[in-house]
């Protein structure tokens, strides 16, 4: 298996969600990703924990993106589960941990092999500089739409 | 030529941020013809490579612990936002 492995998939990408709270929401994208067997049980507290000791809101320009992720230790296969948000949820920011982030744009991040999925992961994240593309990104009307756009980029 | 100096980009577990953080640092630095080694590494590893390096770039949340190196927030470089203003403080390390 190669880098180029396939981290999206239609299933996985989830439109006009919705979710009370940071924890609630970790929890019920974490259920999903665990239900189709992409990570274990161990995932959903590993990303809860992680969120608290290192935040991964980014206010970025446009749309504000969240990047939870946890040891792969908790992972069985790699993927990238992306939620686009029908009301924003406040995280934290990265690296300074007191700034809220109104984030709507979620890539909750399945990593089983650092070294593979890292190209993949920085073409990802190449996007969070470029508010056109998070808005047109988030502006997708349909999950096949969404998984085209990001296709493009990650290609 | 001088001495390349060697920065250090950390983030909760190398998986991700920091190593396109590196990578950017790295090109804006090969654009401006600036001789660096920009390396990543996961926070639990960053005990034993600190004292080698010269510049430290955190993506944790400061305040966890103070290594007593200069360090410039990696943050910038992934949202782009106050970039050049963190990239001249990098440059002015460089210079130190």
């Amino acid at each position: 298996m190669d880098g180029k492995q396939v981290l999206l998939h239609e299933d996985l990408i989830l439109l006009n969600y919705e979710a009370e709270s940071k924890e609630q929401l970790l929890q019920k994208l974490s259920k999903i990703l665990r239900v189709k067997g992409y990570v274990k049980d161990s995932f959903t507290e590993g990303v809860l924990q992680r969120e608290i000791i290192y935040p991964t809101g980014l206010n970025t320009n446009g749309i504000k993106v969240a990047i939870p992720h946890t040891d792969s230790i908790h992972v069985e296969k790699a993927a990238i589960l992306v939620a686009l948000l029908k009301n924003p949820v406040t995280f934290k920011e990265m690296g300074n941990g007191i700034n809220d982030v109104q984030a709507k744009l979620i890539f909750m991040l399945a990593v089983k092999d650092p070294s593979v999925q890292i190209e993949t992961l920085s073409k990802l994240m190449s996007i969070f500089s470029q508010k056109d593309i998070l808005i047109n990104i988030y502006n997708s009307t349909t999950t096949k739409e969404v998984k085209d756009k990001l296709s493009k980029i990650l290609a | 030529m001088g001495n390349q100096k060697r920065i250090i980009v950390a983030c909760g577990s190398g998986v991700a941020t920091s190593q396109t953080v590196a990578s950017k640092i790295e090109t804006m630095c090969e654009d401006e013809n600036i001789n660096v080694n920009v390396e990543a590494v996961d926070i639990k590893s960053l005990e034993s490579f600190i004292d080698q390096c010269d510049i430290y770039v955190s993506i944790v949340p400061t305040g966890l612990k103070d290594w007593g190196k200069p360090t410039i927030s990696g943050i910038p470089f992934l949202t782009g936002i106050g970039i050049d203003e963190e990239f001249d403080k990098l440059k002015e390390m460089l210079h130190q």
